[in-house]
């Protein structure tokens, strides 16, 4: 057992033994984490306030059953996750996309200028993109968000989420490529 | 950090995706964009945005709240509600036995030899086990009563 995983065992036997403080710390550590999952899934700050609420309630009433065998940032992210994909459901809001666009053809040579610096102070492009990422489908924003922001590998994500890793893979490398296209149509390319 | 996922089949899908795990890379990095291509670039926008922090619109006090909660929540459950439930059942048994007690008071002259045409005559070996049979299973119930009221329910 690793220090971090060590660690999230002390601060799980702390809460389930009610020491003081214990679980005010587990909440005010993964809050953030709880916050970005639900957000970007459900994209209303008012339910997301309510669901991460409820997270932290359902993760009080069932912290006995954490084993330790992943990191407690990834249990937490779990059940965060599922709270959130329920609400979805409930709302009959989909998931990811109907279509599938695997194969869609890649635009490889791209012999365009495009100025990182310029166009990030661009604020018509930097908006687009924006757009562009909120476009996407609540999973695709989700493991994004996972991947870019909170530093998850691959196979943490397919561990919050329940999919496989290739899946995640998968979502990762369509929902970048769609990003790059949103920025090409705005930026202009010369293939 | 992911290099012991598989490749993609499709060698430009391959590519591509290498392109974008590296933009990631040199953007965490803070490496130059200078030397990039047009597609490297793109991707970097990308990342960037991406890795920008998303404001976490909780209370401040979110946590403290939550913690008080589930502090008033437990001793609620453990105090509180089974007290209540138990009060409560008994209350209704009590009740339905009050109610029993003047039924039978009642009515029982015009039921009681309606039943004892029913019943064994007395004396028999029958009726003995029958007795017998009654006594253990209301011995046993009353057991379990007195067990669950000392130790509290199963987890």
């Amino acid at each position: 057992m690793d220090d971090a995983h060590a660690s999230d065992r002390a601060l799980v036997d702390a809460a389930l033994a009610n020491r003081p403080g214990a679980f005010e710390r587990l909440v005010r550590e993964h809050q953030g984490l709880c916050w970005h999952i639900i957000q970007r899934m459900v994209r209303n700050p008012e339910d997301t306030r309510e669901l991460c609420q409820d997270t932290f309630l359902r993760v009080h009433q069932c912290l006995h059953q954490y084993r330790g065998e992943s990191a407690l940032k990834s249990w937490i992210g779990r059940v965060a996750y599922t709270i959130a994909l329920r609400h979805l459901q409930h709302k009959r809001i989909p998931l990811v996309e109907a279509h599938d666009d695997e194969g869609t053809p890649l635009t490889e040579s791209v012999a365009d200028d495009f100025d990182l610096e310029a166009a990030c102070a661009d604020a018509e492009i930097a908006g687009h993109l924006h757009d562009a990422i909120e476009a996407l489908p609540p999973l695709q924003r989700t493991v994004l968000m996972l991947y870019y922001l909170e530093e998850n590998t691959i196979p943490e994500i397919a561990h919050i989420t329940g999919l496989a890793s290739g899946t995640i893979k998968s979502h990762l490398f369509r929902s970048r490529l769609r990003l790059r296209e949103a920025l090409e149509a705005r930026t202009g390319v010369a293939a | 950090m992911n290099h012991d996922l598989p490749s993609f089949d499709d060698p430009a899908r391959e590519r591509e995706w290498q392109a974008q795990e590296r933009a990631l890379e040199d953007e965490r990095a803070g490496l130059d964009p200078a030397a990039d291509d047009a597609r490297a670039g793109r991707y970097r926008m990308v990342a960037r945005m991406l890795r920008e922090p998303l404001p976490v619109l909780l209370p401040e006090d979110f946590a403290a709240r939550l913690a008080a909660q589930v502090a008033v929540a437990p001793a609620r459950q453990r105090a509180g509600a089974p007290r209540l439930e138990s009060t409560l059942a008994s209350v209704l048994a009590a009740v339905l036995l009050l109610a029993g007690g003047a039924a039978l008071a009642y009515y029982g002259n015009t039921w009681l030899p309606a039943f004892r045409v029913l019943l064994p005559a007395s004396g028999t070996p029958a009726t003995g086990w029958t007795l017998a049979l009654g006594g253990c299973l209301g011995a046993s119930w009353l057991l379990g009563l007195w067990q669950r009221h000392a130790h509290g329910p199963a987890v």
